[in-house]
Parts: C-alpha cells; structure tokens; sequence
C-alpha cells in the first residue's frame, strides 16, 4: 500500500477520481437545457467570469459541455474496455493454459488482427454499422480485443509453467480449478494493470472517431465532437480546442500515471 | 541460533606472526548499508580481515551473512546496486607501492584498479558475458583500456589467455558468441577476462555455485594453478564448506553482516570456537562419513529444536528390511521431447531426455536418482508421475499399471504419489493462504469433509513442525526451508505411499536443509513413505538413501544400494563424480587436472535415431553397471 | 533454404487471413451498399440496377473471390467517391504517406533513444523525472490536438509553415518537405514518447544484468558501458516496440492527414469511409495491413542482424 504513495500516483488516483465523479454526476447535476441551449449572442465568448471556460460557437457554456462529455467519453471508453477483457481474457487464458495447436492457431488469428491498425478497424466497423454511441463501444471493444488477449496469453503462458501449476496437478486437480484457482490470480494483476492503460487508449480512440465525424454524432456532446466542431474557430477562438483537449488530456494522463504505479506495485519485474 | 561474540579482528590482522609481508588488502570496520522502501539495512555491520599475498582467503556464510557485499564493497561496485559504504577502510596495496583506502578512491582510480589490478568473477556464468560481442572482443576491451595495447596485440593476448585457461580449441571460441559455450566454457572466459592484466588480487564471488559437480572441480582446480602461476591473492567467498576445505589458506565466517571466526583452514575445520561455526559443521553433509552405516542417519544438528540430546537419539525405528515389498516398479521408462521447427511447427528432432531406465522402489525405502543437469533426472520423476507423458515402458505403483489410466483414473491414482518441488518460492501460488494450499489435495481428492480438512491441516503443520499461527498466513511471510515445509505438508496431506522430491533441499540453506533433511527421513521412519529422492549432491544422497541410480544422458549408468555403490563405483562416470566432489575436510584435498575435458555429448537426436536399450552388469548381488551400449 | 520458404509460406497465409478479415469487416452492412450510395429514398429500379452491376446479388463467397481475383490479376477495382481506377489512385497516396511516416519515425527514433537512455542512466533522479513526465504528457494527448497545437503555433502565429496541402516530393522537394512537416511532427511526437518509455524500461532491465556488473568490474568506464555494452542489447527489443508502432502510425495518419489536408492514404481511406466506397475501403485498409504486417517481417528479420541468439536458431 505504501508504494502507491508517490507523487504519480497520489496526482494520477486523484484526476481519476475527480474526472470521474464528473462523468456519473454531469447529466444528474446540470440541467437539461444548459449545455445543448443556443444563443446566439453569446458565441464564441473567450473564458471569464460568467463562463468559466468560455462558450463555443453556438453560444453553449463550454464548462457544461466538456462535463457531459466526460460522461460520454467515460462511458463508451469504459465499455468498450468491458467489452475487450470479457472477449480477450477467455481468449488469452485458454490460449496460454492449453498450449499445442489451440494456441498456435488463436495466436496467428490474433497476430493476423493486430496488422490492422486499431483506429483504422474501429473507424471501418463504425462507419460501416453506422456511427451511434452503442457501434462506437462495439468498434472500440473489438479493435481492442486482440491486443488484450496476446498480453493475457503470454502471461497466461507464463503462470502455466510455474511449479505451482504443476503442483496443483500432481495434487490432482482438473483443468477448471487450476485455471480457476491459480491461473486466473495471477494473471489478474496484469489485467487490471492493462486495463487501466487500455482506458486511456479508448478515451484516445473515441476523441479520434468521434473528431473524424465516425463517433458520437450531435445533438450528444462527446470531447472529439467538440474538437471537431472547433476547427473552424481555431482562429477567433482557440479556447475551443483547448478546453476538450485539455479535458482528454487531463483523463488520459490521469489514467496512464495511475497504470505506471500499478505496474510497478504488482510487476517487480519492471521496476 | 546459540549466541555467538565477534572478535576483535584489527588485533588477529596485525598479529602477522612470521610472514612479514604487508596484506594485499586489509579491511577494517566496514558498515555498507542499502537504501531500500523501508528505510536503510545494514548489509555489512563491523567487518575487519586482511588478506596477504599468495594466499586464498574464504569466505563463508549462508545467506544474508553479507559475504558478497563485503567482496562488491571492495570493489565499489556495491554503490551501483543501491549500498552505501558508511565506514570503515579498505586499504588496499597497488602495484607501486603505494597503499590507498579504496572507500575514499574517486571514480577514474577504481576504474584504474578493476580488471587491472583486482579482478573479479561472479557466480552465474550464462549471464556474465554480453549475449551480443563475441568472445574475442570482450576480452580485449579491457585490455585495450588498461594496459593500451592496440587491437593485434590485444588479439594475440586474448588468444594467449584463453590457452592459459585451457578452454579446447582456443582460435575457434575467440570468434564465438556467448550462447554457443557451455557454462564451463563461459566461466572459464569469465576467468580468462578477470585475469587479463594479471591482478594481485582476484575475487571470486560463488564462481561454482551454479556449476554441476565435475564442471566445479575443473574450475577450481583452474583457480589453484592459476594463483600458483601467478602468484596472486584470492578472495573466494562461497556458502559451500566443502569448497572452503578444499580451496582455503584461511577462512572468516560471515553471519548477519558480522564476522564470527576468523582463522587457518585447519583451526576452523578442526577446532571451531564459536557455536554458529559448529552448528555450520554439524549441518554439512560429509562425503564418506556414511561408510560402514548400514541405513540412512539423521544429521546431528545443533539446536534446540531437538527433543533428545543429538548424541543419544537412538537411529529412528524403521520398518525391519524383511517386511519391505516392491512399491514402484519402473520397467524400460523411455521419454522423449520433440525439438519443433519451422513455421508449421513440425518436429525436427527429440531429445532423449530418459532412455531405458529400470528400477524397483521398496516400501519404506529411499532410492536417489543422481545425476549433474540434463541428465533426465527430473523428467524421470516426472514421468512416473505422468506430469510429463512417457514415450513407452512401465511404471507400477502397489501393483496398479499406472501408464495404463485414463484421465480420471490417474487423478485418482496421484492421491498415492505426491511431489515436491525444487523452488521453495515458486512451488506456492502467493495469492492462496498457505492452510487453502495444504488442503487442496484433500479437496480435489475428497478425503475429508469441510469441517474435518481444517483440523487436518492444523495436524499437518504440527507433523512439518511448523506453528499453527502460519495457517493463515501467505507464502511471501515465510522463509525458504518454512516453504518447503509448507509444501513437504502438502504432499503428506493425501497420505500418499511415494513422494518424489526433485532436488527439494538444492536451494535451501545448509542448516536448513540438514533440518529438512531431518524432517524427511523422521517422516519415512513413522509413515513407512518411500521417498524418490533426485539430487546432484552426492553428500546429501549419501545420507539420505537406501539405494542409489547414477544417471547420465537419461540412462541409469550404475545402480546399487547406497553402499555398493559409494563405496565400489565400477562404472566411470560414477568414479569421475565421486572424484569430483570436494569433501569438507581439509585434510582430504584433490586437485583434478583442470583440463580433463568431457566433450559434451547431447541428448538430443534426429527422428530416425533408434537407440540401443540399455544392457547392464551385474557386479556384485543388486549392484548393476551400464555396459558400454 | 527451408527458412525462406517457411518464411514465405507464412506471408502468404497471413495476407490470405488479412484479405478474409478485411472483406468481412466491410461487408457487414445491416442495409446495403446501394441505398447507402443512392439515398433511402431512391427510385427501387436505379437501386436495383445499382445492385446488379456491383455484383451485390451474388453469395458473399463470390464477392470475395472476385475482389481477390481482381487484385492478383492488377485490377484493384474503380472507386465511386474518386471516379478512377483504385490501383493508380493507392500508389500516389501511398508515396505520400509514406513520406510521413518515414519522417515522422525517423524524428521519434532519433530523439526517443538517447532520451530514454539518459533517463535509464539517471533513474528516479531529476532528469528522469523532468523526461519521463514529458513522455507521460507526450502519450496522453491525442495526434490531433497536437496537430492544432502545432498548426496554432507554427502556422498561425509564425507563419512558419503551410498547414495543410499535399506536394509531390518528385515536382518540388523543398516545398514537399515543408507540407509534411508538420504533419509528420504531430505523428512523431506521441511516437517519440512512447518509444522514451519502452527505450527506458528496456535499458533498466539490461542495466541490471549480471555482464554489466562484470563489464564495470573489468574497468570499463561508465560511458562505454552504457552506450556500447547496455544500449547493443536494448536495441533490439526497442526495435521490435518500433515496429509495432508502425501499425499505431498508420491509423493515425488517417487523422493527422485530414487535419491537415494532406491527400494521402490516411486522407484517402477516410474520405472512403465517409462515403461508403466500399471497394475504396475494401482495398486501402487490406493494402494498410498488408504494409504493417510486411514493415513487422522486416522488423524481425532486422533482429538477426542485431541478436546473435536469433541467428542460431
């Protein structure tokens, strides 16, 4: 516990915390109607004392906006994470625990997904299902998945050889309790670690689609989208920009020193 | 552990009673400490001695004693690892003359003095040489650096040493890469590299610890010829008594960072002062001292652990030799590995790992199999288990036809034979509670209802003498030799009648294991178990067995009771072995020719190599010896 | 011998697999290609006749045993959105984006190494304090907002250079040079950091290897202890991590190109996408794979270069 106590970490735990308590309370705390209203006459206004973080180019309080994006980023990068663990950690245990041919044929089909650059598969499944929010997970998750189960199957491979496995099996016991028993807990530091990472990819991920047009789509607000909405700005009002940016910034930061201590705590190896 | 008092060693190095040359090196009051997470540790204490020229001082500690430190402090190496030296001298002689404290040198002096003047090898000779030079230019750059030679006359120098080390075929090995020598090879390069600009001083920090027998006995014997060529000092720091009785002049012992006794080989060996040093005694295993026993004996260990005073334990009760019958039988055994290739991952070749064994266990009884690494030792053990499938033979245990069961069947049959692995560290998963690890066999087998596993496993720890607090706690609470007990419990909890133990005390203390060792043969006196007992270590297999099977390349070359064979080898690799262990007597000393070179046959054939089953011959009643196939 | 050819055998399965995979990802449409093309609201006939010529009507199986055989024979298909033949359209963007992505590794590749061994050499000290929070900052921001980040600053404000346009190296260099400067800068930058980390952690572990303990204790001297003896072994793995990032740069030059308006095939392959060009899509993102997984092979094959251990095998 004591080795969580450095700076990265405390600073990283902390934008975690704080960026998501912003992502569960936006839609409850801010009413309806601030964040999607437009009035004209306030456009483009710089940051200041009545819009903390200035107003983007339909007039909307860009404070309000960057929180409900949070809540969709977090959301769709959080499932998409979901999604790529539930598909690649049966993948990547089995793979690494039953060895011989299964593994030889999964691995090449993993191998063989991991040629297809992430974005671009997220962005081909996505445009070709259409782009909403629940494709958006759906394209994440699967673009994800296989980069997951290659990590997991290495160390699924790793913990199959050690002598404990093979003394639970000279102890007599079946396939299930030893996947269940001793493989899966000590893979699971690594997956939790992996995971937080991957996070911070998928937050990446969906900024990329959804500023390329093949993510959230409006009326919804996601940081991409707002990105995307500012180019046209970027001029008169580089707030625009900056302000989601920052946003992403800020998680994925957040998130990736969190995952550096992780690492470090449960993997004395790469210290 | 009985009280010891550290002597004042600045009066024993100035004693210097006929020898009036100076110490190569003394040291006085060295404290090194470690900056770690939880605030310093003191790795070294209060340590003094000095060594003089021409002699080879030991030292010798198990670990934690601070042994290394001490050597990799002399050198200033020990900054690189995270130590601090806080005080003490380490003054050294150089070669003009002049004697500097290396604690206070700067940088570019100790960079003047490493590989020039004070050379050092290390313990682990597969990764003591860059994977990515060759040999050749590894053992110019230093050359170059110290002593500016140019390139041709650093080749030729490089050539000149690897023949002083005599490793074969000299002109061959310059243009190799690490990974094509053997481990002997690489320590000898190791050696040739430390000696390069002939040092007054070479440290060796375990050079052999990770070397098999007959590899070790080569070095050593390397080492001794090379100090009298040169006429140089040696610093040999090692955990092994043995090898301190056959290498030393003098010896200090090291424990928790301080020196506990200090003396000439002879005074240690002979008339040890402190208890600790007695107790270090009393736990080596001696080849020979079995001689004339007739059965396996239990080390006498100090300590207060014994129930009995050591001297009057009478030798443990064991079953009468008549009431033994035939446990496991293994009959023309024969496994083999496939070595895959190529994108399809077809196999290209096999190895041979266990070739034809045969031999019979009685109930009651310890069989050892024996070998040095890669002589399918292990895969033996594990074959009769079934952890690894065999490729043909027989394997009966009580009568049951164990190659024969289908999955079900072996699970069950596993409840009667039981393993226990060489890494105390690894052989626990570290997520489980240690009562959940002992109880899994009674788990998966059955045995016992809810309510009932937790008092077995409360009898299971008392049986391995370990306190019921540690039920519930995790395996990175508990020491080595607590491990292995740990496990050692495991394996009794099914109650099974053979327990295979693959080198289970190889990487325990010395007075630990002797306490295992112990452990063990008190089980098989009150259990009936029968052990199959795999070890290198030909000490430790004199002790412990009833019978013993030499193995090489995955055939049993000599098979006998322990007598037999321990004390009439006929066949030669059995002779070479026995020759080769040193013995912790220094009165016993034997220097092989350090160029007795195996060339290193492998056991790894092509697909169509069928090999000739092995045809034995019978010596003496029970005592066979491999005919040259 | 058997090595090349088990080699070959392996690409070929492998772009078999890719080709399999590709067809399948943009092939399914819940609606259909035609109405996608055409509008909901079109005429049932147009869509019908739509349908027809575009071979929609036969089994999926057919469809790609067409598009394959089309392909082996040279004939890469017609693009709807570009109104030319794919096979010529694909070999200027690739030339395009291949500039990038040259420029933009060499850039990671040349900063990241050394910066990452001085940050190994002086662990958990101030400097790998300062450099390892720089590469943290580096890997958390997305390429795009470094594009408008360096198109604010290096376009806007100085005016330095162009930010956006596509020139031919082969017309006028210099001026190619600068269009894709910036581009490829906002594609190294996230590159370099993370190649900073991986160049550290790899250079920690060699750093603690026993050959090292045993080089310093010959009397090397620092210096060539690190850049000679540590930095030959941690080439190797970092190379692999390189090369593996070679299929992180080619997604994002689909969304560093349309940020900057430079037609390659990132540029190309989105404009595809948003319009459904389904054999546009179908061949940019096969031909993409297919370029990492040779660009991986390659990469490996360079390791026999650097790991003797690898050449025994």
């Amino acid at each position: 516990m004591k080795r969580f106590i450095t700076p990265k970490g405390v600073v990283g735990f902390a934008l975690i915390v704080v960026i998501a308590a912003v992502g569960i309370a936006a839609p409850l705390v801010i009413p309806a109607d601030m964040a999607t209203r437009m009035t004209m006459s306030l456009r483009l206004k710089p940051p200041g004392f009545e819009h903390l973080l200035g107003t983007d180019q339909l007039g909307r309080d860009l404070l309000y906006r960057v929180m409900l994006g949070a809540h969709t980023s977090l959301l769709i990068a959080g499932a998409a994470v979901a999604m790529s663990v539930a598909f690649g950690l049966p993948l990547g245990i089995v793979s690494g625990y039953m060895g011989g041919w299964t593994d030889t044929a999964l691995m090449r089909l993993v191998d063989t997904l991991l040629s297809f650059p992430a974005l671009l598969l997220a962005l081909t499944i996505s445009a070709m299902l259409g782009p909403n929010i629940p494709n958006t997970i759906l394209a994440i998750g699967i673009a994800f998945t296989p980069f997951l189960a290659r990590i997991i199957r290495g160390e699924a491979l790793r913990v199959a050889q050690m002598p404990y496995v093979e003394a639970a099996r000279a102890a007599g016991a079946n396939h299930f309790w030893m996947i269940v028993r001793h493989v899966l807990p000590n893979v699971f530091p690594l997956v939790i670690v992996q995971a937080t990472i991957s996070l911070a990819f998928a937050i990446l991920a969906e900024a990329g689609l959804s500023f390329l047009g093949l993510g959230t789509q409006p009326p919804q607000s996601s940081w991409g989208l707002m990105i995307q909405a500012s180019r046209d700005y970027l001029d008169v009002a580089p707030w625009t920009a900056l302000v989601p940016g920052a946003a992403v910034a800020l998680s994925v930061l957040g998130l990736n020193m969190f995952g550096d201590v992780l690492r470090d705590v449960l993997d004395p190896r790469s210290r | 552990m009985a009280s010891f008092v550290a002597r004042s060693n600045l009066a024993q190095s100035e004693k210097a009673p006929s020898d009036a040359t100076q110490p190569i090196v003394a040291i006085s009051n060295l404290r090194v400490e470690f900056d770690t997470d939880d605030g310093p540790v003191v790795g070294v204490n209060d340590v003094s001695f000095a060594v003089r020229p021409g002699e080879t001082l030991c030292v010798v500690g198990e670990s934690g004693s601070g042994k290394s430190v001490t050597s990799l402090s002399l050198m200033r190496l020990v900054e690189f690892g995270g130590g601090r030296i806080t005080s003490g001298r380490l003054n050294f002689a150089r070669q003009n003359g002049a004697t500097i404290d290396l604690a206070k040198a700067d940088a570019a002096t100790m960079r003047a003095i490493r590989g020039n003047e004070i050379g050092m090898i290390f313990q682990e000779p597969m990764t003591s040489l860059n994977p990515v030079f060759t040999v050749e230019s590894q053992l110019i750059d230093g050359l170059m650096a110290h002593k500016r030679l140019n390139r041709a006359a650093a080749r030729k120098r490089a050539l000149e040493l690897l023949e002083h080390v005599r490793i074969p075929e000299p002109e061959r090995r310059l243009k190799q890469y690490p990974h094509e020598l053997s481990g002997g090879m690489r320590q000898r390069v190791v050696i040739a590299m430390a000696m390069a600009c002939e040092p007054r001083l070479l440290i060796a920090d375990e050079p052999t610890t990770a070397l098999d027998v007959t590899i070790q006995a080569e070095i050593l014997a390397l080492i001794g010829r090379l100090k009298h060529e040169n006429g140089m000092a040696v610093l040999f720091i090692t955990h092994d008594m043995a090898v301190v009785a056959q290498m030393a002049d003098r010896v200090v012992v090291m424990y928790r960072g301080n020196i506990v006794e200090e003396g000439s080989v002879e005074e240690i060996f002979r008339a040890p002062r402190e208890d600790y040093t007695r107790a270090l005694l009393a736990a080596v295993p001696k080849l020979g001292e079995m001689r004339d026993k007739p059965g396996p004996e239990p080390m006498r260990i100090l300590g207060a652990e014994r129930k009995a005073a050591p001297s009057d334990a009478p030798p443990p009760r064991q079953a009468p030799p008549a009431k033994r019958r035939p446990l496991l039988e293994v009959s023309h055994l024969t496994t083999r590995f496939p070595v895959k290739g190529g994108v399809l991952r077809r196999t290209v070749a096999r190895v041979h790992a266990v070739e034809d064994v045969s031999f019979t266990l009685l109930t009651g009884e310890t069989m050892s199999l024996v070998g040095e690494s890669g002589c399918g030792k292990s895969s033996c053990g594990r074959s009769i288990l079934r952890l690894v499938e065999p490729e043909s033979g027989k394997v009966w245990l009580d009568g049951a036809d164990i190659r024969s069961l289908g999955a079900p069947d072996l699970r069950r049959a596993r409840r009667d034979m039981q393993m226990i692995f060489q890494d105390p560290f690894a052989s626990l998963n570290s997520y489980r509670r240690l009562s959940d690890q002992v109880a899994e066999p009674l788990q998966n087998f059955r045995l016992a209802s809810r309510s009932e596993i937790e008092d077995r496993v409360a009898t299971l720890f008392d049986r391995v003498e370990l306190p019921r607090s540690f039920l519930r706690r995790y395996p990175h609470e508990l020491s080595g030799g607590q491990r292995q007990r740990v496990a050692i419990a495991r394996a009794l909890a099914p109650q099974p009648k053979l327990i295979v133990a693959d080198e289970s005390v190889s990487a325990l203390d010395v007075s630990v294991q002797a306490q295992v060792l112990n452990l063990l043969m008190e089980l098989q006196a009150d259990l009936g178990l029968s052990f199959l007992f795999i070890s290198h270590d030909m000490a430790v297999v004199e002790r412990v067995s009833h019978h013993i099977a030499v193995m090489y390349l995955g055939r049993i070359v000599e098979i006998g009771s322990r007598r037999a064979v321990f004390e009439n080898p006929r066949h030669p690799y059995t002779q070479a072995l026995l020759k080769a262990v040193p013995i912790a007597d220094p009165s016993r000393r034997h220097f092989l020719d350090d160029s007795s070179y195996r060339p290193l046959s492998s056991p790894i054939f092509p697909l169509n190599h069928a090999p000739l089953p092995s045809t034995y011959e019978e010596v003496e009643p029970g005592h066979l010896v491999l005919v040259a196939a | 011998m058997t090595y090349i050819f088990n080699r070959l055998l392996s690409i070929i399965l492998t772009l078999f697999l890719i080709s399999v995979i590709t067809f399948a990802v943009t092939n399914i449409l819940p609606g259909d290609v035609a109405m996608m093309i055409l509008g909901t609201q079109s005429n049932p006939t147009a869509l019908a006749g739509l349908r027809h010529s575009l071979g929609l009507e036969d089994p999926l199986v057919v469809q790609y045993w067409r598009w394959m055989g089309g392909m082996l024979t040279g004939d890469f298909g017609h693009s709807l959105v570009f109104k030319v033949q794919i096979a010529t359209l694909l070999v200027q963007k690739l030339k395009a984006s291949a500039l990038i992505v040259v420029v933009s590794m060499t850039i990671a590749i040349s900063c990241a190494v050394p910066l990452g061994v001085w940050s190994a050499v002086y662990r958990n000290r101030w400097q790998d304090t300062v450099s390892s929070t720089i590469a943290l900052f580096g890997i958390s921001l997305p390429d795009f907002f470094w594009g408008i980040v360096l198109i604010l600053i290096f376009a806007r404000a100085l005016g330095w250079l162009p930010s956006s346009g596509f020139v031919d190296p082969a017309q006028n260099f210099p001026s190619a040079i600068e269009h894709a400067f910036l581009p490829s800068l906002a594609l190294g930058l996230g590159l370099m950091a993370q190649l900073t980390r991986v160049t550290r952690s790899t250079m920690t572990g060699v750093l603690n290897q026993e050959f090292i303990r045993v080089a310093r204790a010959k009397g090397l001297g620092e210096r060539v202890v690190v850049w000679r003896y540590a930095l030959a072994n941690a080439i190797g793995p970092v190379m692999t991590v390189a090369g593996l990032q070679i299929g992180y740069l080619f997604g994002g030059i689909i969304v560093v190109e349309s940020l900057f308006n430079y037609t390659g095939m990132g540029w190309t392959t989105y404009q595809a996408l948003l319009n459904r060009d389904v054999p546009l899509i179908q061949t940019s993102v096969f031909v993409i794979a297919s370029a990492v997984m040779l660009i991986n092979l390659v990469v490996d094959l360079l390791y026999f270069v650097v790991d003797p251990r690898i050449r025994a095998t």
